[in-house]
Order: structure tokens, then C-alpha cells, then sequence
């Protein structure tokens, strides 16, 4: 009895463990680091969060359900320079100057639509995720350059940047997105039939077709789900810019899963919660910006990171053992 | 016998042919299942035990041959088909997620909810009461149903996937090796639970087992299978142990599969 007790104790602590790191993190940078405690930076923090955190959401749906998609990053890059292109008056824009919203709602579209090609690839074809959405990681980056011949575009309409410009409590708006997608995600995969079925499926697959769940139509959701918040991250991004260049959100699939492994999702399917990622894309945010003001090399940060990402392997597979008969 | 001619067919099968390739896994399997019967399954490696149960719960359909369940003729095209008209399957495999707790895994596919603007919203509480009055029905004890599958024992898992025939099983269950990961006491609990279960609900059963010793405890009739043909359909009362190995092991062939 007291045994069990403990073990579930252990595991309490063990499955919220990132917010002990994260508060800890935070404790330890405002008392180590000058200037990291003030509101300023905090209010930086967050709303450096927006993208990645974004991704995120996208990223954790696909691992939970045992997929993975690598063209997150791309469908956001797209995302962030065909809403320029669409919208914006400069000369390699398109000239139709499209209202910012239509275009949210294009690349919103386009990025479910490119969702939906990596779930048909690897649902009809039974490719594995990791080789569909590598190659449309590949593809997609290139059509971007290629739509604007690897220029930007800038010019926006203000209205497209009402997004950023808006504030309340001196917060812009776009937070306040990341925190409505993190409230309602979190409901969807934790109270929802929904999400017990991404759960299902990314725990026992064969289980799921034998119990009915229709999987493949639940999986082209997931990818769908998955494009659609990457189109619209870009869009994102270019409203908080104010233009966009081909190469936007490069880098950023590596970001984006190091946040979710270190926030607790399994990379191979079955485990995780939207809590822990946000914990995760917050630590990683908080990190650069310690980091940030201490002048320390980039490439440190790199280093820092790296071995972040492999500690939140390591303890979720201490995690995973302990109790296990 | 006379008691048996009185009551319903359940399942007819006749002719059922099934290969993969150039492998013949079953040829010409016919029988018929009766309500309130269980029939145990039993043949050795490779027989076409596990191919049978899994045309007959719709997860592949068969070559040639039709099935007739309560008397109509079905085409399953998936287990959910096969689900839906009552015949519920406890898999070998035992079709567990290990990542969830007891209670997600007695309702996959199959859990309550409500609508909340548009949103299909999981009853958790009644799910998990469902479950705790199902776990207790089987007796055997798991530390809690809130409990993940992953920190379970063998026996614990078994009883989780036999719980979904104690909820489930409506007219027909399939139950592959239903007893391959528990103990003494806790077979016993099993099987004693199978045979309640049949009485309360008037519903037929096939066991496939290794087991002999517990097939003449627990079933009506055996139906014994070698190389994908039926070679031996028994009354448990006419026939003892000795007779069945030697339909297994082909040490006699008699074929009354008409």
C-alpha cells in the first residue's frame, strides 16, 4: 500500500515535472540574471512563444496519435510569405492585395490541404510519416522561394497587423490566440471522444481498427489539424513582422520538437499533454532570453538545448519504467 | 439430442475456405453454434483457429463459404459490423492500449458521451462506474481502474480484456486463449465467469484453447481443427480426452463434416 502510494506519487511528480523545472528555471534566471526579472521580459517571453508554441499544439497532435510531421516548419514559412505575397503592395508581392483575413483564411486552407497530402501518402500508400512529411518539408520550402523568386515582401495593410498592434493589458493579441488554442486543444484531447481516439490510436493502432474507431479518417484530421495551424502560424508571423521573406520559420521544426519532447509528449505515440507543452515551449523561451542577456555565443544556447532535449528523453524513459510490472 | 434441436442457431457457417497465397488456412470449415452453448476450439499450431475467429469477427473475409448469423446471411467487412450485430471478440493480443487506464480501455471505441456545442464530451464518470461494476463482476482484482494498463500484470490485463466481454457480449463471443496469462485461482474465477455469463445472457460462445482439461470443464461441444479442415465435431459427454488429442494430432481421421 505505502509502496503504491509512493509510486504514485512519484509519477505525480514525474508527469508535471516540467513545471517544477519551469518554475525552478524561472526562479533561478531572476536571481542569477539582471534584467531577467521585470515585466518587460516576461511580457517578451510569452509573446516570443506565440509560433513555436503554435507548432506545438500542431506538432503534439501528430506524436500523441504516433505520426510526425516534419513539414510544420515549411507549411508555416509558405504560410508567412504567400499571405504577403496576397496582401502586401511591394513590387514582388502579387498585386491583387488581398484582404488580410481572406488571406488567412487561403492559407489556412492551403496549409490543411498540404495536411491532408502527407495523411493520403501515408494512409493509402503506407509510407511512413517521417519519409511523406520529409519530402513535403523539402517541397513546400521550395515553393515558397519560388513564388517570390527568394525575395520578400513587405508593405502590408495595417489592418493585417491588427493582430500584433492590438493590445490588452499590454499584451498583444496574438498571446491571447496562443493561450485560446492551448485552453482548447487542451479540452479536445483530454475531454473529448476526439482526442481519447488520438490517444487510442497512438497507443495500440490494431486495438483501434478492432474496436471500430475509424483511423484513417481520424489520422487525416490529425495532419489535416496539423497543416491548417502551420498555415496559420505563418500568417502569424508575417502580421507580427510586417512582411515575410521565403526563409521565415526556418528552423523552427527542431524548436518545436524539442519543446514537445521536453514537455512530455513520447515520440513514439501514446503519451503527452498540452500542459507539459506549453511548460516545454515556455522553458525553451525563457532560456534564450536568459541567455540573451547574458551576451552568452548562440551556438552555447545550441549546446544548452541539445542536452535539454536529450535529459526529457532520458527522464521519460526512467518515467515509463518506474511501476511497470 | 432433443434439447439441443429445440433451440436457436446462432451461427451457421458452411463451407468456409480461406488461403493466404499458396498456404491453405482453412478448407471447407462448416458448423453451427447454438444459443446458450460454448463451443471450444481446439486444434494445434496452424490449425486455422485463429484465422476462423478472425473471418467470424470480421476482421478479413473469407475465400469462399457464407456465414449465417441468427439465420441471415452476413458479409462482415469489419470487425465494427460484426460488433454492431452482437459478436463481441477477445483477441489473443488482447487489444490493449498500454498508455491508457482500464476504464478507456473497456470503452474504446465504444465510449459514452455527450453532445456540448457540437463537441462530443466524454462522460468520465459514468464510464468509470460502468467499469468498476464490470471489474467487480469478474473478481479478479486490479490495483484501479484509473490505473494505466502499461503498470499492470498479465493476469490484470487479461481480466481488463475479458471485462469487455462481460460488458459487451451480446449474442456471440469470441474468445481467443481467454485464459492464456492467468493463474490457477484466477482461470478458475474466469471460466467460472464464462459459464454464468452464457446462462444469464442464453448466449453462445467459442473458446479457443490449448487447454483440454479446461475445455471439458467449461464447454458443450468440441470442434476440432487440423490443417484448415474440420475433423472432428464432438458432444463433450461422448467423447473424453484421449479421443480429441488424437483428432489434434491426425492419430485418427475421421471426417463427419458433411
Amino acid at each position: 500500500m505505502v509502496e503504491q502510494r509512493t509510486t504514485r506519487a512519484l509519477r505525480l511528480i514525474s508527469d508535471n515535472m516540467i513545471w517544477f523545472i519551469l518554475l525552478l528555471s524561472l526562479t533561478v534566471f531572476s536571481l542569477a540574471v539582471q534584467g531577467f526579472f521585470n515585466v518587460r521580459n516576461f511580457r517578451n517571453i510569452i509573446h516570443h512563444s506565440v509560433f513555436i508554441g503554435l507548432l506545438a499544439i500542431a506538432q503534439s497532435h501528430c506524436l500523441i496519435s504516433g505520426n510526425i510531421d516534419l513539414s510544420i516548419e515549411s507549411v508555416a514559412g509558405m504560410g508567412a510569405i504567400l499571405s504577403a505575397w496576397l496582401c502586401g503592395a511591394s513590387v514582388f508581392a502579387s498585386g491583387l492585395q488581398v484582404n488580410p483575413f481572406a488571406g488567412l483564411l487561403i492559407v489556412t486552407v492551403i496549409g490543411a490541404a498540404v495536411g491532408f497530402t502527407n495523411g493520403f501518402f501515408v494512409l493509402k500508400f503506407k509510407i511512413h510519416p517521417f519519409l511523406v512529411t520529409f519530402s513535403t518539408y523539402i517541397i513546400i520550402r521550395g515553393l515558397a522561394v519560388f513564388l517570390t523568386g527568394g525575395r520578400g515582401v513587405s508593405q502590408l495593410p495595417d489592418s493585417f497587423r491588427l493582430v500584433d498592434t492590438t493590445k490588452f493589458l499590454t499584451l498583444p493579441l496574438m498571446v491571447y490566440i496562443l493561450l485560446i488554442f492551448y485552453i482548447f486543444f487542451y479540452f479536445v484531447l483530454e475531454k473529448t471522444r476526439f482526442g481519447r481516439h488520438t490517444f487510442v490510436i497512438g497507443g495500440n493502432i490494431n486495438a483501434a481498427y478492432n474496436f471500430g474507431i475509424n483511423v484513417d479518417r481520424h489520422l487525416f484530421r490529425i495532419f489535416a489539424l496539423s497543416g491548417a495551424i502551420s498555415g496559420f502560424t505563418g500568417w502569424l508571423m508575417t502580421a507580427r513582422a510586417g512582411g515575410a521573406t521565403p526563409a521565415m520559420a526556418m528552423g523552427f521544426l527542431f524548436e518545436t520538437l524539442a519543446a514537445v519532447i521536453i514537455g512530455g509528449v513520447s515520440i513514439t505515440g501514446g503519451f503527452g499533454s498540452l500542459a507539459g507543452v506549453l511548460a516545454g515551449v515556455l522553458l525553451l523561451s525563457s532560456m534564450r532570453s536568459a541567455l540573451n542577456i547574458l551576451a552568452i555565443s548562440p551556438f552555447i544556447t545550441e549546446v544548452i538545448r541539445g542536452l535539454l532535449v536529450l535529459a526529457a528523453i532520458v527522464l521519460d524513459s526512467v518515467k515509463r519504467t518506474v511501476g511497470r510490472k | 439430442m432433443d434439447s439441443m434441436s429445440k433451440r436457436k442457431v446462432i451461427l451457421k457457417i458452411e463451407k468456409i475456405s480461406k488461403s493466404f497465397g499458396s498456404v491453405v488456412a482453412l478448407s471447407n470449415v462448416g458448423f453451427e453454434v447454438y444459443e446458450n452453448e460454448i463451443i471450444g476450439l481446439v486444434g494445434d499450431n496452424g490449425a486455422g483457429k485463429s484465422t476462423l475467429l478472425k473471418i467470424l469477427s470480421g476482421n478479413f473475409p473469407p475465400d469462399k463459404g457464407e456465414i449465417y448469423f441468427e439465420g441471415r446471411k452476413v458479409n462482415f467487412k469489419s470487425p465494427v459490423e460484426a460488433r454492431q450485430m452482437g459478436i463481441e471478440t477477445v483477441y489473443q493480443d488482447l487489444s490493449l492500449c498500454e498508455n491508457l487506464d482500464a476504464i478507456s480501455n473497456l470503452f474504446i471505441g465504444r465510449e459514452a458521451y455527450k453532445n456540448f456545442l457540437g463537441f462530443k464530451v466524454l462522460q468520465k464518470r459514468e464510464m468509470e462506474r460502468e467499469t468498476i461494476e464490470v471489474v467487480n463482476k469478474i473478481g479478479i482484482n486490479i490495483p484501479s481502474v484509473k490505473e494505466r494498463i502499461e503498470f499492470l500484470s498479465g493476469g490484470e490485463r487479461q481480466a481488463i480484456s475479458l471485462s469487455r466481454f462481460v460488458a459487451w457480449g451480446k449474442k456471440l463471443a469470441l474468445l481467443d486463449e481467454p485464459t492464456a496469462a492467468l493463474g490457477v485461482e484466477q482461470t478458475r474465477k474466469a471460466l467460472d465467469l464464462i459459464t454464468k455469463i452464457r446462462k444469464q445472457r442464453n448466449i453462445g460462445i467459442i473458446v479457443v484453447s490449448h487447454n483440454l482439461q479446461q475445455i471439458f470443464e467449461t464447454v458443450d461441444r468440441i470442434i476440432v481443427l487440423r490443417h484448415g479442415e474440420v475433423v472432428g465435431i464432438r458432444e463433450k459427454q461422448l467423447t473424453d480426452p484421449d479421443e480429441i488429442v488424437s483428432l489434434i494430432t491426425g492419430a485418427i481421421f475421421i471426417n463427419d463434416n458433411k
